[in-house]
């Protein structure tokens, strides 16, 4: 299966709060599973994301080998208005990074 | 004049040693950043035991008996057909929030997701993680330097550590 390489972030306003929702195309192997060859696939996963609400970074997650493929998060910030730049980076183990970004709506 | 020329030699070899250490130093300092900025806890991460998992995540604190986190794991709740990809939601009222961690009790590693939220943040949290089999699942929130902790028992249809 093929991963479709694009990571997702969206925000939006809702009853005074900004609900970000993030999607981020990752395979996240724990470096015990196996292929169809039945040899190890090495360890290969995100760990370090960080958040950033215009020039204010919001939120820091860190992750273990336990986040699903494809992980998904969604969280809330306090207050926010339209056209607020939500912004995110990420960095696995391997040391690929990835940035996403995207405006409140 | 012998003299002289062996004088001349010793600073030189002084310079050329002062001069790698110097450069040594530089490349340290230079490695330094890099690793504080993908700054991850790898003790934490790797701990096999849920103590050695949460005293590596949180630190030592005293710790509260208090129904203050609400936590639902699974869909339908407690139950998930798919360890790959289990739907957790964390809900917190308290204030001051320091650390959510996440635990797995029954996978190799215990500790799956760490998360430093800013004033900035308010729950519900959501995410998707991998539970190996039938397993305790923990949140834990240290605020105020006290931590609160919730479980719950989640089954799993398919083992979902690959």
């Amino acid at each position: 299966m093929t991963v479709n390489a694009k990571d997702r972030i969206r925000a939006k306003l809702l009853e005074g709060q900004t609900v970000v929702r993030i999607l981020l195309a990752h395979p996240m192997h724990t470096g015990r599973g196996k292929n169809e060859q039945d040899e190890l696939v090495p360890a290969e996963f995100i760990q370090d994301i960080r958040c950033w609400r215009n020039k204010e970074e919001v939120l820091t997650i860190k992750c273990g080998t336990a986040t699903s493929r494809n992980p998904y998060f969604a969280f809330q910030l306090n207050g926010g208005e339209m056209g607020d730049v939500i912004r995110l980076r990420w960095v696995d183990n391997l040391g690929a990074k990835g940035v996403a970004e995207t405006k409140v709506v | 004049m012998n003299n002289n020329i062996d004088q001349q030699r010793r600073r030189l070899i002084k310079q050329s040693i002062s001069a790698s250490t110097l450069a040594l130093v530089a490349a340290s300092g230079l490695v330094m950043p890099r690793l504080l900025l993908a700054h991850w806890p790898n003790d934490a991460f790797t701990a096999e035991t849920l103590e050695d998992a949460i005293l590596a995540s949180l630190g030592e604190a005293a710790e509260v008996d208090d129904t203050i986190i609400q936590f639902t794991i699974g869909s339908p709740p407690t139950y998930a057909v798919n360890g790959a990809s289990v739907p957790v939601e964390i809900n917190s009222s308290l204030d001051n929030i320091q650390r959510v961690v996440l635990l797995v009790e029954k996978n190799p590693y215990p500790l799956a997701l760490m998360l430093e939220p800013t004033a900035a943040v308010s729950f519900p949290f959501k995410t998707m993680l991998k539970v190996a089999e039938d397993s305790e699942v923990i949140a834990m929130i240290r605020a105020d330097d006290k931590l609160y902790r919730t479980s719950r028992y989640v089954e799993i249809d398919i083992g979902g550590c690959a």
